[in-house]
């Protein structure tokens, strides 16, 4: 048995080494395949660990209502679409909030408008994302200040003029020196720096160390001249009875605005657990799309092998009925074949996972350190199991027709070949 | 002499080859039978259907009619793994042109055989086979590094390795000069002289003189057979009386 395969490695190896330039082709074929597959396994992971990172960062606990188009589902481009093209929804208010806040199993809130506005102090200025959130926000969101305090709900009912600034802001205004009791000005008017924040780091693209938190009515009244929010996050007691409390919410908000019919609601209550289970969704399908496009380079490849393989057999012919002559049975040839093609689409495995390893964490290191991204090097055992086989398993089958060719010719007629 | 035992037996052997609607009759009626030891010449012009009678023999073919006894069992019983065995296990083809593979060195081509064989023959057996056709010296040279006589040589060491009962020899010669011909013919007498059956096919009275026995073709219809009387004797140059 070892002898045989022993024989057949020997006579496989033998007939690619004959043609190096077009085995090294075939087998960068696979090649490319098997590190599209190893980098999209790979990257596909990164990227459900990095958005479920994301969304855990604000731990499982909380339900958030955000407005929403009428009509629109709660996770379709229409309802995106809508709000980019300009459709504004004014019905959120921050009495919403309040109300919500009775449910027993809300523990505490936090509300308000997200804008951009220019910041500047002195000569510096930055156009910068202004959260204008209530003063609940510093209770809930896992953030912390390395410098002075947080508004309170007085000053944002009394619409003071103070501002919080994120890390990199006040790195960027201040530099080392202290932005305590410092004015900033924002839409042309004076802000009393009260507090910065630690460094956060990023959210995707997003810094979240570029921004400054203002309270919520004073960026309704000073700033956007509104009286309306846009989103309120609620934190809760007890998670087993999230979706209930957010359907308990719904309810409560339907109330509020009036609305009987599901399909004129104009905001959305979402869950932590809701929010995950979506993301899975997205993520998922975007790991079945990125996997389906290797998988096409996968099959490119084999179709290359294919070829080659007709091309060997064509071109062989005279050895195998030789070989028959002398007696070598159908499945003699027909391994051969095979394993002519095992070996050429493993060596291209091979190749392509450490080829795949290296991009994998090149991306990693880019997308880390230039792009601003968190963006963790991930790899598996499984992935090099699966592209391994993978990878001896389009060589079967791309292998298999070529090769039964070969082993059903006729040794008369294949002698002739000569 | 080899102990007389029938090996193969031809009973109204035809065949034909169909090609498209064309029908090409390439042998008739052919009965045949050849003895265990015996050194068979089959001798016709070209086209005469002597190489056909070889390849149904020699288990590469089949006939379109008539029956093929092997060793006394009906040869269309055999399924296509049982042929393979036999030509593997008990037959040694030697071509006219060689049919050697090319870029490879004369071990691995003798050796081709065993790769597909279960018999428990080594890496000695092979180089028994490699010395007895006289090419020891040559056993690590690529086949296209070889004269045609060597090659020859190559061929017949590579149906010998395998210890076969009957070597089918193909117009042996036919692409040789005069003296590498004789080399091979010597070879093929002292395997017969061995216990091996020959069954040779030529178009030459000369080559064909060198075996016991001639079975004449023409046509597709064997017209003689008849045992030599003055048999040439490759080694000896000479003509010896039977």
């Amino acid at each position: 048995m070892i002898k045989k395969l022993k024989n057949l490695c020997k006579i496989a190896c033998g007939s690619l080494l004959r043609h190096k330039l077009r085995s090294v082709l075939t087998i960068l074929g696979i090649t490319v395949g098997i590190t599209v597959v190893i980098v999209v396994l790979s990257a596909g992971q990164a990227i459900e660990d990095f958005i479920t990172g994301q969304v855990n960062q604000f731990g499982t606990d909380w339900i958030q209502v955000e407005v929403k188009v009428p009509s629109a589902g709660k996770t379709s481009l229409e309802n995106v679409g809508g709000l980019a093209q300009g459709v504004t929804i004014t019905t959120l208010k921050l009495s919403d909030a309040e109300e919500i806040k009775e449910h027993p199993n809300v523990r505490d809130y936090y509300a308000g408008n997200v804008s951009q506005e220019i910041i500047s102090y002195e000569a510096q200025n930055k156009l910068t994302m202004i959260f204008g959130v209530t003063a609940g926000f510093i209770d809930i969101d896992p953030s912390e200040l390395i410098q002075g305090r947080f508004y309170t709900e007085a000053e944002d009912k009394g619409l003071d003029k103070v501002a919080v600034l994120g890390f990199g802001i006040k790195d960027v205004l201040f530099g080392q020196r202290d932005a305590i009791g410092e004015n900033v000005k924002i839409n042309k008017q004076n802000y009393e720096v009260i507090g910065v924040m630690e460094e956060k780091g990023s959210a995707g693209m997003f810094s979240m160390d570029d921004v400054v938190y203002i309270p919520a009515r004073t960026m309704q009244k000073r700033i956007l001249g509104i009286d309306y929010i846009t989103f309120i996050f609620n934190r809760i007691y007890d998670t087993s009875i999230a979706r209930q409390t957010a359907d308990d919410i719904t309810l409560i908000m339907r109330d509020l605005h009036n609305i009987t019919d599901p399909n004129r609601d104009d905001f959305h209550a979402t869950s932590a657990q809701e929010a995950l289970e979506m993301l899975d969704t997205v993520t998922g399908s975007i790991q079945i799309l990125l996997l389906a496009i290797a998988l096409i380079s996968l099959v490119v490849g084999g179709v290359g092998i294919m070829n080659v393989m007709y091309v060997s057999v064509a071109e062989r012919t005279f050895e195998i009925g030789l070989r028959k002559a002398l007696g070598a049975k159908y499945n003699n040839i027909l391994n051969q074949f095979l394993t002519e093609a095992v070996i050429i689409t493993f060596i291209g495995g091979i190749v392509g996972i450490i080829l795949g390893i290296i991009l994998t964490w090149l991306i990693s290191f880019v997308a880390t350190n230039y792009l601003g991204f968190d963006w963790q090097f991930y790899f598996s055992i499984q992935y090099i199991l699966l592209a391994a086989g993978m990878s001896v398993l389009v060589g079967l089958v791309s292998g298999l027709y070529p090769a039964r060719q070969a082993a059903s010719l006729d040794p008369m007629v294949a002698l002739r070949k000569e | 002499m080899a102990k007389e035992k029938k090996l193969i037996k031809l009973i109204d052997i035809c065949k034909q080859y169909e090609n498209e609607e064309v029908v090409t009759k390439v042998l008739y009626d052919i009965n045949l039978e050849v003895n265990k030891g015996e050194f068979v010449a089959i001798m016709g012009p070209s086209g005469s259907g002597k190489s056909t009678l070889m390849h149904i023999m020699g288990f590469l073919d089949k006939p379109t009619s008539g029956t093929y006894y092997y060793k006394g069992k009906k040869v269309s019983d055999f399924d296509e793994d049982k042929l393979a065995d036999i030509r593997n296990e008990e037959v040694g083809f030697v071509f006219q042109t060689f049919n050697l593979l090319q870029r490879t060195s004369v071990y691995d081509n003798v050796n081709l055989p065993l790769t597909y064989s279960d018999k428990k023959i080594g890496d000695q057996d092979v180089i028994q086979a490699i010395k007895s056709v006289g090419l020891y010296h040559r056993k690590d040279n690529l086949s296209n590094q070889l004269s045609g006589g060597e090659k020859q040589r190559v061929a017949i060491a590579r149906a010998l390795v395998n210890r076969p009962e009957i070597i089918f020899a193909d117009e042996p010669t036919g692409n040789l000069d005069s003296q590498s011909g004789k080399q091979i013919m010597e070879i093929l007498q002292d395997l017969n002289e061995k216990g091996n059956t020959i069954i040779l096919v030529t178009h030459e009275k000369y080559t064909a003189e060198h075996a016991r026995r001639i079975v004449s073709i023409i046509d597709g219809k064997i017209v003689d057979d008849y045992q030599v009387k003055k048999r040439l004797i490759a080694k000896d140059e000479k003509y010896l009386t039977k």
